[in-house]
């Protein structure tokens, strides 16, 4: 008998009852060792199932005085039988309250199903690994820049060889551009532009991945291959299996499609870039091959000398971890390498160190606070849910006290009754659980629609059989606690006094469990609206922020020049017919250019050095750096604060001028006036001086919630770019000058490729899309929470009403004023929102600190939050207690006690 | 008491008519009756059926459980023997009675060719 056949005896042996096992399980043990077989033990099952019922009917049927295998008590039937009848007993209570119950389980349903959809998301980003081979010993190195205080900067080629070559032992180091690149792709004379990520031939390896079809990049020598990801196949070529071996080309050069990656395969990530970069979309359409390009970019890349350069920093590093390895021994390694390398090469190098971190930290470490954030305002949901269905099912158990008491005295013991108890909410929860997945399956696609695009593996969220495992364990355990209270309440309740009281009197132990789970509700739905209060006030203080600039009436885009202007001249020449034409359009207010827009684009920074400011090159600030063509100021509407910006007269010829922002004023030029000093660019800053002429106003560059970084513009019609953003200011609605100026583009050069047109305003919103989505969220759970609670509150004050309506029928008998009735309940009410209040109040403090990471401009204690919150649960609790209070005024005082 | 009536148990089932032929010689354990069984009815037998039908002879006393006999090996002496009793052989001979008044009917009806004596 093979193990897995002694486990599956073992496992169909219980079908049988335990009597019968215990007699004859291990004769039939023998048996089935010497001819095992799986019809054998299919047909072992059958008849188990058969004993089993043959057992409850003998049980059940015959009297002790016959005998038979199983004990007279049957009490090993008791358990099947029992939960058999209790199962139709549920159900046929439950069908006699239909409303209850379809309340009861809406909110489980719709308290598992949120749930369900929101692990289904946290699982598929912080739980499932990267879709690599052993991420978990994966790791990303930076540098830390620490002259700019960048932790996460870039490595420089020369430096990326030496860290690769000396951190052999510990560290397996390949490499990537830090940015993705927007290259144009031509097939048979047709372009389009792609996004392609340049990588070391080793790093796919690396990663574990091999392609799907054909092949990645093999070896050191990738020369000029190239490999497309699944989606780019299949949108532009249709998934057509004879790609492999053509040639395309791409920008300039010549490249043969080598592979083809699987669909599940995503590199990189948008954390595994660096803060620069020209496209701020991680979404890769193919892989080039990054030796490739440093041979043909060799200009860019070497020093006059040769050499791989050491100042220009544009790598991001992934490893690997030897065996045995932790990240914190590869991180000593690292920073020791860093430090010989700061030694011998201080001119590049002061100032920079370096370090290791988990892929996965750096993938998902930045969206991780926000979702467990919703995970746990999510659970609170569920807890809510589960308390305000353990308050109906209490109630409902109230007015069975007669039936429970009834069973008692026929002979039910006490734990019979808890086991009906249990089960009558188990089956609540395992409907709920029902209702739950199919919300959850639902909601997983509406979450994953509604998410902001630039939450990191959101493709990899789809709803699976984990949703429904969740939603069923979410179901037992919601059914367990809503069946708690009642259960101990029905093996504890006085029978004998119920029976006598005929079920009227004043049940006060249920009551006051009541009254605590309602001030537990309150508290739990404090706590949520606490949070989604503080998200709302900061989302408010994002939606106030000046971003520097005006963001309405105004079009964006990207452009890439006609290829054949290759000289600075012809360049400049084509900017200002551009600009004409554009201008001329009707709408049109004004254009300019840049080389970064704010919000809507990554950040480049460069070294300048200042005329007059002796520091060492290594500790010479860091400033972002862009070009400014035509009226970009004005178009987009950031002030002039000192001197002048760029005019027609800062012509190719004349000496070069540049423009800073008031923080590189106030960083850079501390105490000094910044206009008429003279700068240089570049690590190597050899170049001609150029002055500075004016000092403009700070933008918000690349996070509305980010403070603005010492900024540096120099002339676009000096330096004219190759694929600048263009802003144009209009009069009208802006989106409806997308065709036009698409329309002018065209006539003045059909190779003219412009791409990405968006208004300012989406871009701004975009920017804010992870708050608003988080916003949403816990808003909705706020709402969910406070609904829920104010059901509560009621549920609780019709009990009560409904278990005093003798009394209050003798007060109204004996004149009382049906307004001091009302005064009565809503008193009652208002105690125990009070006291959830209170206990809430003192809950949200203590866990207001974890919103801080997703907060701006608020403090997590904010007053204003924790003062109006409070009063708004009071007044929906009053609201609540509003039904039950005017029905108390309506009771028929002879009716009430005449009633049994 | 109420007197024992053989034939309140007829008809047997297969497996339990099988089970009390297989008693018939002496005591057997529970293998060994299902060894017989299935040499007798042609194979076929599950051992989850045998002892469901051996649980219900048990517990209508038409069999009993006795200790192993002293000349069983070792390996069998850990095993339970069954034995018919009393009432068991009484309903085996109903059963054998009621069968062959079957066959009888079916000679007679020309189903089964007559025994030649």
């Amino acid at each position: 008998m093979t193990p897995l056949q002694t486990a599956a005896f073992a496992v169909a042996l219980r079908a049988y009852p335990r009597a019968f096992r215990d007699r004859f399980g291990g004769e039939m043990r023998d048996a089935f060792a010497r001819r095992p077989s799986w019809r054998q033990l299919a047909s072992m099952i059958g008849d188990g199932v058969r004993e089993r019922r043959t057992a409850v009917q003998l049980t059940l049927t015959s009297p002790a005085h016959v005998h038979h295998l199983y004990e007279p008590s049957g009490r090993h039937a008791v358990v099947w039988d029992g939960l058999l009848a209790d199962v139709r007993h549920a159900i046929r209570m439950s069908v006699r309250s239909p409303v209850h119950t379809a309340l009861a389980v809406t909110a489980l349903g719709l308290g598992i199903g949120a749930n369900t959809a929101i692990f289904t998301v946290v699982n598929a980003v912080l739980l499932r690994p990267l879709p690599y081979r052993a991420a978990s010993d994966l790791v990303m190195v930076w540098n830390d820049d620490t002259n700019s205080r960048k932790p996460r900067s870039p490595i420089s080629p020369a430096d990326f060889v030496d860290l690769q070559r000396e951190s052999r032992p510990v560290l397996a180091l390949e490499g990537c551009f830090s940015f993705v690149t927007s290259n144009r792709l031509t097939i048979a004379g047709q372009s389009e532009m792609v996004n392609a990520e340049a990588v070391t031939p080793g790093l796919f390896p690396l990663l574990g991945r091999e392609a799907a079809l054909g092949q990645s990049f093999a070896g050191d020598d990738a020369g000029t291959r190239v490999v497309l990801s699944d989606g780019f196949w299949r949108r532009r070529f249709g998934g057509d299996r004879t790609v492999i071996g053509r040639t395309v080309q791409i920008d300039s050069g010549s490249f043969v499609i080598a592979g083809v990656m699987p669909s599940d395969f995503v590199f990189p990530y948008k954390g595994m870039l660096g803060p620069s970069g020209f496209t701020t979309s991680p979404n890769v359409d193919l892989w080039m091959p990054l030796p490739t390009l440093l041979t043909t970019l060799n200009s860019q890349f070497r020093d006059r000398s040769g050499q791989l350069v050491r100042n220009v920093r544009f790598l991001s590093a992934i490893g690997r971890l030897a065996p045995g390895v932790t990240v914190q021994r590869a991180d000593a390694e690292i920073a020791a390498v860093a430090r010989r390398l700061e030694a011998f090469y201080p001119d590049s190098n002061r100032g920079w160190n370096a370090h290791v971190v988990s892929l996965d930290e750096q993938v998902v470490g930045d969206i991780r606070p926000a979702l467990l954030l919703l995970a746990g305002s999510v659970a609170l949901i569920l807890l809510i849910a589960c308390v305000n269905v353990a308050n109906v099912v209490l109630a409902r158990s109230v007015a069975r006290r007669r039936e429970f008491a009834t069973r008692a005295a026929l002979g039910a013991t006490r734990r019979r009754l808890m086991a009906q108890a249990l089960t009558e909410s188990g089956l609540l929860g395992m409907a709920g659980s029902l209702v739950g997945a199919m919300c959850a399956w639902w909601g997983v696609q509406a979450l994953v629609a509604c998410a902001p695009d630039n939450l990191p593996r959101l493709d990899e969220v789809r709803p699976d059989a984990v949703v429904l495992v969740i939603s069923i364990a979410a179901g037992l355990l919601a059914g367990v606690l809503v069946g708690a209270a009642p259960a101990v309440l029905a093996a504890g309740a006085d029978l004998r006094g119920s029976l006598q009281d005929g079920g009227r009197g004043a049940s006060g132990s249920t009551h006051r469990v009541s009254a605590w789970l309602v001030v537990a509700e309150i508290a739990l739905a404090l706590v949520l609206a606490v949070g989604a209060g503080l998200l709302l006030r900061s989302f408010g203080k994002l939606l106030d922020v000046n971003p520097g600039f005006r963001t309405d009436h105004l079009l964006t885009m990207q452009m890439n020049i006609p290829q054949r202007l290759t000289t600075p001249d012809a360049r400049r020449a084509f900017y200002t017919t551009f600009f004409e034409r554009v201008t001329s359009l009707p709408g049109v207010v004004s254009a300019g250019g840049t080389t970064r827009i704010p919000l809507g684009s990554t950040s480049v920074s460069t070294m300048i050095e200042v005329e007059g400011h002796a520091v060492p090159i290594g500790e010479r600030p860091a400033v972002e750096f862009r070009r400014a063509l035509s009226d970009y100021f004005t178009t987009m509407g950031i002030p002039v604060l000192r001197g002048r910006v760029f005019t027609a007269d800062d012509g190719a010829t004349a000496p070069s001028v540049a423009v800073v922002n008031e923080t590189t004023a106030r960083t850079v030029f501390p105490g000094e006036d910044p206009v008429g000093r003279h700068v240089r660019f570049g690590p190597a800053s050899t170049g001609p001086w150029t002055t500075i002429v004016g000092v403009v106003g700070d933008v918000r560059h690349l996070r509305l919630d980010a403070a603005p970084e010492p900024e540096i513009y120099i002339s676009g019609v000096q330096n004219p770019p190759v694929a600048p953003f263009i802003a144009i200011r209009t009069s009208g609605d802006p989106a409806r000058l997308a065709e036009a100026v698409r329309a002018a583009a065209r006539e003045l050069d059909p190779s003219l490729t412009l791409y990405d047109l968006r208004t300012m305003s989406d871009i701004r919103s975009d920017s804010i899309a992870e708050q608003r989505f988080v916003l949403l969220l816990i808003t909705a759970f706020g709402v969910l929470a406070l609904t829920l609670a104010g059901v509560g509150v009621y549920g609780v004050m019709s009990l009560a009403v409904a278990q005093r309506t003798h009394e209050l029928g003798i007060r109204v008998a004996l004149g009382a004023a049906p307004s001091r009735l009302v005064i009565m309940i809503l008193r009652d009410a208002l105690v125990l929102s009070a006291a959830g209040v209170g206990a809430g109040v003192v809950a949200a403090l203590a866990l207001a600190p974890l919103t801080a990471s997703q907060l701006y401009g608020v403090r997590p204690v904010d007053p204003l939050t924790f003062a109006l919150v409070p009063l708004i649960l009071i007044a929906a609790a009053f609201v609540a207690a509003l039904l039950p209070a005017r029905r108390a005024t309506r009771i028929d005082p002879v009716q009430a006690m005449s009633a049994p | 008491m109420d007197r024992f009536r053989a034939d309140v148990f007829l008809p047997l089932t297969p497996v339990a008519f099988d089970i009390l032929l297989a008693l018939a010689d002496g005591a057997r354990h529970g293998y060994a009756i299902l060894q017989d069984v299935e040499s007798h009815s042609g194979g076929g037998v599950h051992a989850g059926t045998l002892y469901r039908a051996l649980a219900r002879l048990l517990e209508h006393r038409l069999i009993d459980e006795i200790d192993a006999p002293a000349d069983a090996d070792t390996a069998d002496q850990r095993r339970r023997y069954y034995r018919l009793t009393e009432r068991g052989v009484a309903v085996a001979r109903a059963e054998i009675q009621r069968l062959e008044t079957q066959l009888t009917t079916a000679r007679s009806r020309r189903l089964l060719k007559p025994v030649r004596s």
